[in-house]
């Protein structure tokens, strides 16, 4: 006989916090991440078919649209990577308390950013 | 398979609006789920204007205040309101908790309050945890030891012994189970936090003789790695358990041996 009663609200309703958002967010960022990696790899490859190839993607890295996606690319790989290392540190047992797992989710979120910063005035030779 | 949005039928509509007739000055509002199957209706949100000032702490005691003095009509479970008994478990300002320990006053502005998330509703409050019961009775939670002389006590060292704390105060009332993403995609393959924690709870014990059949058991792409460390269990467990660390442990416990 199938159940044909009502299914409760899940995701609509649930509360999210640190260790929820992050774990999301490395999901997305994954995600983002694997398509950004096959565009690399196609630049490269287009690049063995001569210089004007080089010239387009460069146009298109200097524009405002194509700094923002070399940016959040920049963000979402130092995202994840953090993340992965959080979860590293989980596999072996450790950082499972409340407590510390919202002040690591805390230093994966702030970090992604401060990396994301200092890898653009890197780029930039800034510093 | 995730599925964002909630079934045609399962769509919450606005319900009935309970004016407060006490006269009091400290009113609340209280949004509750309501879903009978005799209407034949969708589920609905009823929303209560309690009197604040004569009601005791807890959540569970606003909703005894509404059941007895404005509707009698919603349905929930409760028993011991001790926190022991895990029945009244539920879905309080979008966390999961037991409505018996949490106080209304750590709710700001209106309370919410909806039956354990991603289950199939079977009236107002009150869900339906089969599956949940059928894969605790999976890992077999009883102990398993050969020992011939059954007249003797089964000793155990105050190490071995306190391996287990952490793990036998959890009371399956499924607060855990039901926060996990994971349990509410696959909630039909993984086993969910509740009973991988109770899983654990038998690999450790130093008396069972079962351990290597217990985690040939549960080492499953779906039964046991579907746990991703959402942390949400933890974060909702009312007894201050962490069955994060429980599965942790047991993905450990198969790595390393």
């Amino acid at each position: 006989m199938e159940n044909n009663n009502p299914l409760s609200p899940h995701i609509q309703i649930y509360k999210w916090h640190v260790s929820s958002l992050v774990s999301i967010a490395t999901r997305i960022a994954g995600i983002i991440n694997i398509l950004a990696t096959t565009l690399i790899c196609i630049w490269f490859s287009s690049l063995l078919f001569g210089e004007s190839n080089y010239e387009i993607i460069k146009v298109f890295l200097q524009s405002f649209f194509g700094k923002f996606i070399a940016i959040g690319i920049t963000w979402s790989f130092s995202f994840q990577i953090l993340s992965e290392i959080r979860h590293l540190i989980m596999d072996l047992g450790y950082g499972f308390e409340l407590k510390t797992t919202n002040i690591t989710g805390m230093i994966v979120i702030i970090f992604s950013f401060i990396f994301t910063i200092l890898i653009y005035l890197l780029g930039r030779q800034f510093i | 398979m995730v599925q964002i949005n909630l079934p045609k039928n399962s769509k919450v509509q606005k319900g009935e609006y309970f004016k407060d007739k006490t006269g009091s000055k400290n009113i609340r509002k209280v949004n509750i789920y309501r879903w009978d199957s005799s209407t034949g209706k969708n589920p609905r949100i009823d929303t209560y204007e309690v009197d604040m000032d004569n009601c005791p702490s807890k959540v569970l005691d606003l909703l005894n205040k509404i059941k007895n003095e404005i509707d009698p009509s919603i349905a929930y479970r409760r028993s011991c309101a001790h926190g022991v008994c895990g029945s009244c478990a539920m879905n309080m300002d979008g966390k999961n908790g037991l409505a018996c320990t949490k106080p209304h006053s750590e709710i700001k502005g209106d309370i919410n309050i909806y039956p354990l998330p991603h289950l199939k509703v079977q009236k107002d409050l009150i869900g339906d945890l089969d599956t949940l019961y059928k894969q605790y009775h999976s890992v077999e939670p009883w102990l398993k030891n050969s020992a011939k002389n059954n007249d003797k006590e089964n000793l155990q060292s105050i190490e071995d012994r306190s391996k287990l704390d952490g793990l036998y105060e959890c009371i399956m009332c499924a607060c855990c189970s039901t926060s996990c993403p994971s349990y509410w995609w696959n909630g039909d393959k993984y086993l969910g936090p509740a009973v991988l924690l109770q899983a654990y709870r038998w690999i450790i014990d130093s008396r069972d003789e079962d351990k290597k059949e217990r985690l040939q058991k549960v080492a499953d792409e779906l039964k046991l790695y579907r746990c991703h460390t959402i942390l949400n269990c933890t974060n909702a467990c009312p007894k201050g358990l962490n069955p994060a660390k429980a599965i942790a442990e047991i993905k450990k416990m198969l790595a390393t041996t």
